[in-house]
């Protein structure tokens, strides 16, 4: 009972996008968990809501409102097709776009929740002592907030690993091209494949234990 | 002691319904803030670290511009260059204590000095939970020191150790007053820290200055009592010397024709020396013949009682000093005390507290 290459497609295009998602929205998490958590600005609430919206509106509508947009009729589709004669629905990008979305929110709220902990009496005294807004964010904010970081990253990729709705509806579900781990379970269970459902179930279930185990792990004190 | 820098505050800041109003100058190498939790103490100097932008005002250190609500000047923290100790030490919890301390010196610089003065070269690898809380504050003020700032603010920073810890932590404070030459604004709600520490001293009372002066002066005049009352000694006299006696371990103050008998201490005959008791330290009794072991037995009359909770304060006239006496509302009815009653103030040696500079 050998795993097929279809398989290994999936694991490694599942594994491969929620990296690549991580690394993208890292930065832009960053900020915008720093923003929330530390920040009062005019327009603080849109923005929260803003980041939040893809955790409450069902997938499948953020999947059909991201083809609409990055469609070769869509706002940023047709620009993109006419600049670079890039076509990003049903291609890679697109699954990769459509996880980062999806699992944004997630990991923005562990950030937020990292850096709302950090005593702004701390980062005051740091101000105190000579350091620079940006220096207090790397040396002060940044450290003591890594709980929280550590927990919206593995919770963001292990929320990209799964993700199913937004993927199906911008990116397709083409075998060895866009589909994913939860792609492929839902085509085999649709075939009546049992034996490829349990091999990708049971390594779906192990990847998904093996995560949040080695989040307790490095956050438990 | 002079300070040589002029530093002028004048600004207005609110918060809630709360309004720190101040206009004053500092020009002492000491000054301290005197007042009660809730007088704007901490406001005050959030307001001069640059923490906090105040509403209105200028903030000026030497000759420059801080802060100038006229011009938009508001010169960052980081610019500042105070170094600033907090109340609850606020080090940095992810880091030793060598980091702490590092984390504002200015590079190729060594800490040894601050290190040596505050003797903690013993706790340099360890993390601030591993530290008790008088070293905690040793740390923060060695972290403070070793930024080179301008000027040192102090926030309370021996409000949250004991009695014990606090009188071992003076002595490093009177250690960085000599080594340093730079400015220091002390902020308590305890006139004793003034008396030990400050040359010059100003009362913040509802986030205004009511009175100001040398700290000696500051607590005999009428408007530093509400204060004194508030932090918590409520009889402070100041009382001529009249002998000490190394061997018998007393020294003996004169109040009018009376004695007061407080623990030895190397006191000029004649001088004035200002002690403080509390109210709940001081015993009534109606007889003055008592076979106890207290050493001090003034002879008053009551000369109000007023109901303060579940106490009755108790104001006597004793040799011309008014006395502030805490008993219950049993013991006042038992002893049938009244305005004009006769009564013996009894006071332990040991609850006399020194105030000295």
């Amino acid at each position: 009972m050998r795993i097929t290459p279809a398989e290994v497609a999936a694991l490694s295009l599942s594994i491969k996008v929620a990296l690549l998602s991580l690394v993208i929205m890292f930065p832009p998490g960053l900020l915008a968990g720093w923003l929330l958590a530390k920040r009062t600005f005019p327009g603080k609430a849109f923005l929260n809501t803003l980041v939040m919206w893809p955790l409450v509106l069902p997938p499948i509508v953020s999947g059909y409102l991201l083809l609409i947009l990055f469609g070769k009729h869509g706002f940023i589709g047709r620009f993109i097709h006419q600049t670079f004669g890039i076509e990003i629905v049903f291609s890679q990008l697109a699954v990769v776009i459509a996880v980062s979305i999806i699992s944004f929110p997630l990991l923005v709220r562990g950030i937020v929740t990292g850096m709302e902990a950090v005593p702004p009496e701390l980062e005051n005294a740091a101000r105190t002592l000579g350091a620079s807004p940006l220096k207090v964010f790397w040396t002060i904010t940044l450290p003591l907030a890594y709980r929280g970081i550590i927990g919206g990253t593995i919770l963001g990729f292990s929320k990209s690993l799964g993700e199913f709705g937004a993927t199906i509806m911008v990116a397709g579900n083409i075998p060895g091209k866009t589909q994913t781990m939860a792609l492929a379970i839902f085509s085999a269970v649709h075939l009546g494949e049992d034996v490829s459902v349990y091999r990708l179930v049971f390594i779906s279930t192990i990847v998904a234990f093996v995560a949040l185990w080695l989040t307790e792990r490095f956050t438990l004190r | 002691m002079e300070n040589g820098i002029r530093i002028h505050l004048s600004f207005r800041k609110r918060l809630g319904g709360f309004v720190l109003d101040v206009d004053c100058e500092l020009v002492k190498k000491v000054s301290a803030f005197l007042g009660a939790s809730g007088s704007g103490k901490s406001t005050l100097l959030n307001c001069i670290s640059g923490t906090v932008s105040p509403d209105a005002g200028e903030i000026v250190f030497g000759g420059e511009m801080l802060y100038s609500s006229a011009t938009g000047i508001n010169l960052p923290p980081e610019k500042r260059r105070f170094g600033y100790v907090f109340q609850e030490g606020y080090l940095f919890p992810h880091l030793t204590v060598a980091q702490n301390i590092r984390y504002g010196q200015p590079k190729s610089r060594d800490s040894t000095t601050v290190i040596d003065i505050l003797e903690i070269s013993e706790l340099l690898q360890r993390y601030p939970k591993q530290l008790s809380g008088g070293q905690r504050q040793r740390v923060a003020i060695a972290r403070a020191l070793a930024m080179e700032p301008r000027m040192l603010l102090m926030d309370e920073p021996l409000a949250s150790l004991d009695n014990t810890l606090k009188a071992r932590i003076i002595p490093y404070l009177h250690h960085v007053k000599d080594a340093f030459d730079i400015p220091i604004l002390y902020v308590t709600h305890a006139f004793s820290e003034v008396l030990a520490l400050a040359d010059e001293a100003f009362l913040l009372s509802d986030g205004k200055i009511t009175a100001t002066g040398e700290p000696h002066h500051l607590l005999t005049a009428p408007s530093a009592m509400p204060i004194a009352q508030l932090t918590g000694v409520e009889n402070i006299l100041s009382l001529p010397v009249m002998l000490s006696d190394k061997a018998r371990g007393v020294t003996s103050l004169e109040i009018g024709s009376q004695q007061l008998v407080i623990p030895y201490t190397d006191a000029e005959i004649g001088g004035l020396l200002p002690v403080a008791i509390r109210a709940e330290d001081i015993i009534i009794s109606l007889a003055p013949d008592l076979p106890i072991s207290a050493r001090n037995m003034l002879h008053g009359t009551i000369q109000a009682l007023d109901v303060v909770g579940e106490r009755t304060v108790l104001s006597i006239l004793v040799e011309g000093h008014l006395l502030s006496v805490k008993i219950t509302h049993e013991a006042r009815q038992q002893l049938q005390l009244q305005e004009g009653s006769a009564v013996y103030c009894v006071i332990k040696a040991n609850a006399i507290n020194l105030l000295r500079t």
